[in-house]
């Protein structure tokens, strides 16, 4: 588990209030990235070649909604600090993690349709999770195991359809 | 001419040289810079903060250059919404490959320098062109 990351990419942003949707629209694409929110239009990120790239489009993105914006390379001033972001951090991906198993869980008992298409759903949401996870919680290999096992259980199972190839459906639970 | 980028090329860099070299100039000479201040005058910049081509609305900069030079090809649109998709990761296009393309590109930024990703991709995009024009004319994924 990666507890610091030493360097650390800064967008300062100010955007008019009014209209709010464009506003709106940053807000909404820097949770998706997971920033941590150091203050009143000031996020973070863990800086690699990725997050630079993604920080420096949005910054362009509010310059041209009429926002004033710099981005900023920073070292943090002490470990501590920087242990208390990335704690909020992994905090934020813990409950979408537990978020992610308790939909898992929920769908077990579901019709196999709804299964297979909750499994897919949250293939899909565990990558995007993936993603901006930069601190990874306990609960990222609980939620992932979730995930397999309910796609697991919603493979289409053979013994329905043909009656007498359990064993071409894959038998013992693996 | 002379065509300027960021250094640490990534998806968005390389289809954008790409598309530059076969279908704007066919003479392109690639510069890299860490900063938008060093681009030489003279000098044409993609895919960098500040120019004309590079993210604008949403867009990639590469389907920002098939906008500014009116390129129509539904095949290179096509490949417009796999880069998007490899670049932005924004959900906006339906594109399966992305993920596999930008794991293949961050690799060989890796492992190459920019000018070796270029003519590495160079032949990798034609190919791409090539699948995807098949597939256009024959409604489904070619063989």
């Amino acid at each position: 588990m990666r507890g610091t990351a030493d360097r650390w990419v800064l967008l300062a942003y100010r955007m008019p209030r009014q209209p709010s949707t464009p506003r709106i629209a940053v807000w909404r694409k820097l949770d998706r990235l997971g920033v941590a929110r150091l203050g009143d239009g000031l996020v973070a990120l863990p800086a690699d070649a990725r997050t630079r790239e993604q920080l420096d489009w949005i910054a362009e993105e509010i310059t041209e909604m009429g926002g004033s914006v710099t981005l900023w390379l920073a070292r943090p001033g002490s470990t501590a600090q920087e242990q208390a972001i990335a704690a909020g951090m992994r905090q934020a991906r813990s409950a979408e993690y537990q978020a992610v198993i308790t939909q898992a869980r929920a769908a077990a008992s579901a019709r196999p349709g709804e299964r297979a298409r909750t499994a897919k759903r949250l293939q899909a949401e565990l990558r995007r999770i993936g993603r901006r996870d930069f601190f990874p919680p306990a609960e990222r290999d609980a939620a992932r195991l979730a995930v397999q096992e309910l796609s697991r259980r919603s493979a289409p199972d053979v013994t329905e359809t043909t009656g007498d190839s359990v064993e071409a459906a894959g038998g013992e639970p693996r | 001419m002379k065509w300027a980028t960021r250094a640490g090329v990534h998806i968005d860099r390389a289809a954008c040289a790409w598309l530059i070299r076969r279908r704007i100039d066919a003479e392109a000479e690639f510069v890299f810079v860490d900063d938008p201040a060093q681009v030489p005058s003279g000098v044409i910049a993609f895919d960098m903060r500040g120019v004309e081509l590079g993210h604008h609305g949403g867009d990639c900069s590469f389907e920002t250059v098939l906008r500014r030079y009116e390129l129509t090809d539904p095949v290179l649109w096509k490949i417009a919404e796999i880069v998007h998709e490899a670049d932005l990761d924004d959900g906006r296009f339906d594109a399966p490959e992305a993920p596999g393309l930008d794991v293949i590109l961050r690799g060989l930024s890796m492992t190459c320098a920019d000018e070796r990703v270029l003519e590495l991709t160079g032949p990798l995009f034609d190919g791409m062109y090539e699948y995807y024009r098949r597939a256009f004319l024959l409604g489904r994924p070619p063989a």
